[in-house]
Order: C-alpha cells, then sequence, then structure tokens
C-alpha cells in the first residue's frame, strides 16, 4: 500500500507541475499584451513600460514562470503598477492589479462561500445519489425504479441556469417557502447560514446527483449478482448483511472514483450556481476576472480548481486502492 | 450512421451496428428521442422557411417600433411575456425581438458549434485513442499523462477564460470579430478538451482488442500495421464512439449556453439559447416567461438527445439494458 501511495502521490505531483506550465504558458504567453490590459486603456506608453517592468513580463518567459513557481513555495515581493513593492507571502498565486491585492488573498476571502457550498452540496450528492441508486436497485423494474429512473434523468438533463432562477421565483419569490438565498459566515449565525445556502445546495446537490444515481444503481446491480455475494446469501446471511458487507465494498470503487472528482470540480468553485444565486465564491471571483480581463486571478483561480481536481481524484484513487487490493498491487 | 450501416451490411451475416439498430427501433422511449432529435434537426434548418411563413425575423427590434407591445420600462404590455396571435412565444424585453424566431435560429447556433465540434472530436479522439491503445508503451505513458492533465482542468473556467484571449488574439482591438471567428473559437475550444475521453475509452477498448484472436489470426498471415488499424480495429470501435458522440452533443450545447449565460459566447446579434437565458435573468421577476421559453427548449434538447444516448448504448450494449 505504501508503495501504491508514493506512486499515486508522485503522479499528482507531476500532473500539477505540468498544469502550472500549461496554465502559466496559455494565459501569459498567448494574449497580446497583458501588462496594457493589467495598466487599463488609460496608461501611456512609458507607464506601460513601468508596468511591464514590475510585472516582469520584461524577462524571458522561463524565467517569469521560475518567478512565479518560486513563489508558490516560499512567497515574493511584487510591484504594484506604480512601483510599490508588495509583499505576496507562500503560496504567491500573483498580484491582481485591478483587485488590487494579491490573488492568493482574495482567493482566501471567497473561499469560505465555496467550501460552504460544496460541503452541503456533496452531502446532498450522497444521500440523494446513494439513496435513489440503492433504492431503484433493490426494486428494479418496479414502478418506484422507473420514477425514480425519470427523476434522474431529468436531473441529469436541467441546467442549474434555469432550475436555479425557477426554483428562486416559484420557492422564494412568489411563495416563500424558502428562505432568500445567501451567505452569512457559519461562526456569524449557523441558522443563518443554513438557511441561505439551502436552495443552492438543492440545486446544485440534484443536479450532479443525478450521474451518481445512475451510476450507484448500475454498480449495485452488478455486484448484486455476483457469485461471491450469491454465496453469501446461500450460506444463510441476511440480505442486509450479505448487501452491507459485500455489496457494498465490491460496487464502492467507481462511486469512490465519480465522488472525487466531482468534490474536486466542487471545492474549485461553482461558477453558474455562484451566479445564479448571487453567492461571492471562488467561482464569483473568477468569471469577474474573465470579464475583466483579471489574468493573475484567472490563472490563480484555474490552478486552485486543478489542484482539487488532481488531490480528490488522488483521494479517490487511494480510497479504491484500500477497498481492492487488485489496484495497489497492478 | 445509416452508411456505416450500409458497408457493415454489405460486407456479410449481420454486424454489430445492424443488430444495434435493430435493438433501437424496437426502444419505444428511444424511438421517441430520436423523433425529437430529428424534429430540432429540420427544425433549425428550416429556421428561415418557417420565420418567413410566421413572417418575423429574428434581429428586427418590433417592440420599439410598435408602442402597443413594450411598456416605457421595455417591459411587453400584454400579460404572459407578451404573448399573442402575432408573437406566439412574446416578444424579448427591452428590445423587443421575437422569442419564436430567436429561439429558432439559437437552435441553428447551438447544434453548428455542438455537431461541428463532435466531428473534430471525434477524428482527433479516434486518432490518438486507438494508436494510444494499439502501441502502449512509452506512447501509451506519456498519452495517459497528457489526458489526466487535461482532465484536471477545470473545462468550463478555462473555456470561460481561454475564448476571449483567443479571441484578442486575432483580432485587434476595436474592430468587430467576424461571426465565423466566433464560432470557429468555441468550436476549437470544445474540441481541445472534448476528445480527452472518447481516447481514453478508446484507449481501453483497442487494448482488448488488440489481445483477440482475429487480430492475432492477421498478425499470422503477415498483416502490416496499418491493416490491422484500418482493417480489424477500427470498424470495431464504431460502437462506443457512436454512444460517446451522441451524448457529447447535449454536453457542448448546455456548455456553450453556459459560456454565453455567463457573459462569453457568441455575441449579439447572432441568436443564442444562452444569452436568452442571460437576459431573462435580469428581467425574471417582473418577465419569468421570457426565460421559460429557452429554459424549456434547453431542457427538452437535452432530455431528447440524453434518451437516445441512453437507447444507443443499450442498443448496442445489452447489458446495461434497464
Amino acid at each position: 500500500m505504501l508503495s501504491y501511495v508514493l506512486r499515486r502521490t508522485l503522479q499528482a505531483a507531476a500532473v500539477l507541475l505540468a498544469i502550472t506550465a500549461a496554465a502559466f504558458g496559455l494565459f501569459y504567453a498567448a494574449p497580446s499584451d497583458p501588462a496594457l490590459i493589467a495598466c487599463g486603456p488609460k496608461c501611456d506608453t512609458a507607464q506601460v513600460e513601468a508596468v511591464r517592468h514590475s510585472m516582469g513580463l520584461d524577462q524571458p518567459l522561463v524565467a517569469q514562470y521560475v518567478d512565479y513557481l518560486g513563489g508558490l513555495v516560499t512567497g515574493r515581493t511584487i510591484n504594484d503598477v506604480d512601483g510599490t513593492p508588495i509583499e505576496c507571502g507562500a503560496p504567491c498565486l500573483g498580484y491582481s492589479y485591478t483587485l488590487h491585492q494579491p490573488v492568493t488573498e482574495a482567493i482566501a476571502d471567497h473561499l469560505p462561500v465555496t467550501l460552504s457550498l460544496a460541503v452541503g452540496a456533496l452531502a446532498v450528492i450522497v444521500v440523494l445519489g446513494v439513496g435513489t441508486g440503492l433504492v431503484s436497485a433493490l426494486r428494479r423494474g418496479s414502478r418506484t425504479d422507473r420514477m425514480l429512473s425519470a427523476f434522474t434523468l431529468i436531473g441529469a438533463s436541467v441546467q442549474i441556469y434555469f432550475l436555479g432562477y425557477a426554483l428562486q421565483y416559484l420557492l422564494v419569490y412568489s411563495t416563500d417557502l424558502f428562505p432568500l438565498p445567501g451567505y452569512v459566515p457559519l461562526a456569524d449565525d449557523p441558522g443563518g447560514w443554513a438557511a441561505g445556502l439551502l436552495l443552492p445546495w438543492l440545486v446544485l446537490g440534484f443536479v450532479n446527483a443525478a450521474v451518481f444515481a445512475r451510476l450507484s444503481r448500475a454498480q449495485l446491480l452488478e455486484v448484486m449478482h455476483e457469485g461471491y455475494v450469491r454465496t453469501a446469501r446461500g450460506k444463510g446471511l441476511s440480505a442486509r448483511r450479505a448487501h452491507l458487507k459485500y455489496t457494498a465494498r465490491g460496487a464502492a470503487p467507481p462511486l469512490a472514483q465519480l465522488l472525487g472528482l466531482e468534490a474536486g470540480a466542487l471545492f474549485g468553485g461553482a461558477f453558474i450556481t455562484e451566479t445564479v444565486f448571487g453567492l461571492g465564491g471562488v467561482g464569483k471571483l473568477a468569471v469577474d476576472a474573465v470579464v475583466g480581463n483579471d489574468l493573475p486571478t484567472v490563472v490563480g483561480t484555474v490552478l486552485l480548481a486543478a489542484l482539487c481536481v488532481v488531490v480528490f481524484v488522488a483521494v479517490a484513487d487511494l480510497v479504491v486502492a484500500w477497498l481492492d487490493p487488485r489496484v495497489r498491487l497492478a | 450512421m445509416a452508411e456505416v450501416m450500409a458497408e457493415v451490411k454489405s460486407s456479410g451475416p449481420a454486424g454489430p451496428l445492424v443488430t444495434a439498430a435493430r435493438a433501437l427501433r424496437r426502444d419505444r422511449v428511444g424511438m421517441a428521442a430520436l423523433g425529437v432529435v430529428l424534429l430540432c434537426a429540420v427544425l433549425a434548418v428550416c429556421a428561415p422557411l418557417i420565420a418567413a411563413l410566421y413572417g418575423k425575423n429574428p434581429t428586427e427590434h418590433y417592440g420599439q417600433n410598435d408602442p402597443d407591445l413594450l411598456s416605457p420600462e421595455g417591459l411587453p404590455v400584454r400579460p404572459n411575456g407578451g404573448i399573442s396571435a402575432d408573437f406566439w412565444f412574446g416578444i424579448e424585453p427591452g428590445l423587443g425581438r421575437d422569442v419564436l424566431t430567436q429561439l429558432l435560429y439559437g437552435m441553428r447556433t447551438s447544434l453548428l458549434i455542438a455537431l461541428a465540434s463532435v466531428a473534430v472530436i471525434a477524428v482527433i479522439g479516434i486518432v490518438l485513442g486507438v494508436t494510444a491503445g494499439y502501441l502502449s508503451g512509452i506512447t501509451d505513458r506519456v498519452f495517459g499523462f497528457i489526458c489526466n492533465v487535461l482532465l484536471a482542468f477545470p473545462t468550463l473556467l478555462l473555456l470561460l477564460a481561454l475564448s476571449p484571449i483567443i479571441q484578442t488574439r486575432f483580432v485587434s482591438p476595436g474592430e468587430n470579430e467576424p461571426a465565423w471567428m466566433q464560432f470557429a473559437v468555441l468550436i476549437a475550444v470544445f474540441s481541445a478538451f472534448g476528445w480527452v475521453p472518447l481516447a481514453m475509452v478508446l484507449r481501453t477498448t483497442v487494448r482488448s482488442l488488440r489481445e483477440r484472436e482475429f487480430v492475432e489470426a492477421a498478425r499470422a498471415v503477415g498483416a502490416g500495421r496499418r491493416h490491422i488499424i484500418f482493417r480489424e480495429l477500427l470498424p470495431n470501435v464504431w460502437a462506443p464512439v457512436l454512444v460517446h458522440v451522441t451524448l457529447a452533443v447535449p454536453g457542448i450545447v448546455t456548455a456553450e449556453a453556459a459560456l454565453s449565460f455567463l457573459g462569453v459566447g457568441i455575441n449579439e446579434p447572432i441568436p443564442d439559447w444562452g444569452r436568452m437565458i442571460s437576459r431573462g435573468s435580469e428581467v425574471f421577476y417582473d418577465d419569468p416567461t421570457y426565460m421559460v421559453f429557452p429554459g424549456v427548449t434547453i431542457l427538452v434538447f437535452v432530455l431528447a438527445f440524453n434518451l437516445l444516448g441512453d437507447a444507443v448504448r443499450d442498443a448496442i450494449d445489452p447489458r446495461t439494458a434497464r
């Protein structure tokens, strides 16, 4: 197991390094002039030159990349547009000339919203996804199964930017059945925190649970009819114990992998959900940065999102290896 | 699909695609979904004809020319978003355009981008996936690594960030970018990331096919690598390609709509579903009807494609059948 953990960690680190290089190359090398964008349309040539110098854009690209990586590990000092040095502590993701603060700080400001949204949505995904999957697998072909299938199919097809608004209109605006969506810090008011995020959790969870439910139904059905589960039943184990002990373990690996992927995507920022419900999380920060041409923030949020995916997928792989010895010994 | 099937048919006993087509024909839900999908295609192709018969076009600001249609605040005067005998689906708040023709032409935008991207994705995915699966070794390692990197990227955010960057690279500031460029950028970005899942599936498929007897037999009688890839392996990967492609179309349509919803994507005046949703969200509490039409249209469209994709999958692989 230890060697597998090491191998998987190294692989994740290599992927992350490649992602920093790709993101850096794409965003700093591709557009015509980041200095001009950072400086704004009112800058004259001399000012643009000064910004270019302070951003280090007159350095060779490789040197810039090494600087950026160094900043990620140890932090670095960056010059503002007017030349004032700014201390950017590790992990430094650069300095946003639009927000006038280091990108890491900006992300840290928005992270609580994204974390709160992701944790609740994940809970909904697991409960709703595994629940519907389990019920429809146990009652395959029944009317319940068909209804749940239709339900998950709608979840897989409906779009958050439609469902979110429609539910806000029906459940909040017209009938007051749900509290107004919004974000209150958990530490200030736990009740308000949960109330404000309830509808976003349900919508984000429902839409993402659909895929999960379909996979868990298929997995459970497949494993339930495996020889070893039948043997366990045949030897007199009750259905509940056989399913808990054998079916669950056999069906879990692909579900863990899908959950890892979904968790990674959620913790990196739910762009559409945050926009629809007016929540100021990392996703909103990223969308605003894209619209406002704020490249350092865009790269920072892209890297954060990639980090989340890589880490959660790696964790899911480790869980799978722990559940299934064939994986770690391969 | 018809071409492929004809080819398979002429080459001997019923091939897997013929069997699958028969199974699909027995699947009532699948056939209904196919009907909706074909209807969408017909509507998109015939949009100018329908618009001419209906007597409206998607760009004219009807509401602004006629004070009876829009209030001074830009909201439709009649209830339910201004639905009337003249404007079957109502009129757009603000600009006062006809919703029905906007939806029809928006379908052209969506379908054009999705079908073009899917075609590129299929080509890249087949070439890379089959090559990596057949060659294995170092090629396969490099392939796997690149796939892992691309999969870890937050696709939507990257699409969001890349589209304007590519556009500024090719269009000088202040200039309006031509329509074909907007389409090309979106198709390029969707293709650049969309091939990964398909190629990964095909790699696994080819890996197991490679060890099968018929490939071994071909190799034993002295077939070259070219013959084995094109004549032995490729005909066997059409099934996963077909399933993947059917399910990729709604994915791209919704991703494109999401981009436009978030403010990047196709610009005015080209009709676009995502932009209609975005406009609808601005006036949602005053005129909810306007958003219902594009929202429901996307839902029906995606639902039909998802159902068709499931039906195709079930038809090809009976083990997954409901």
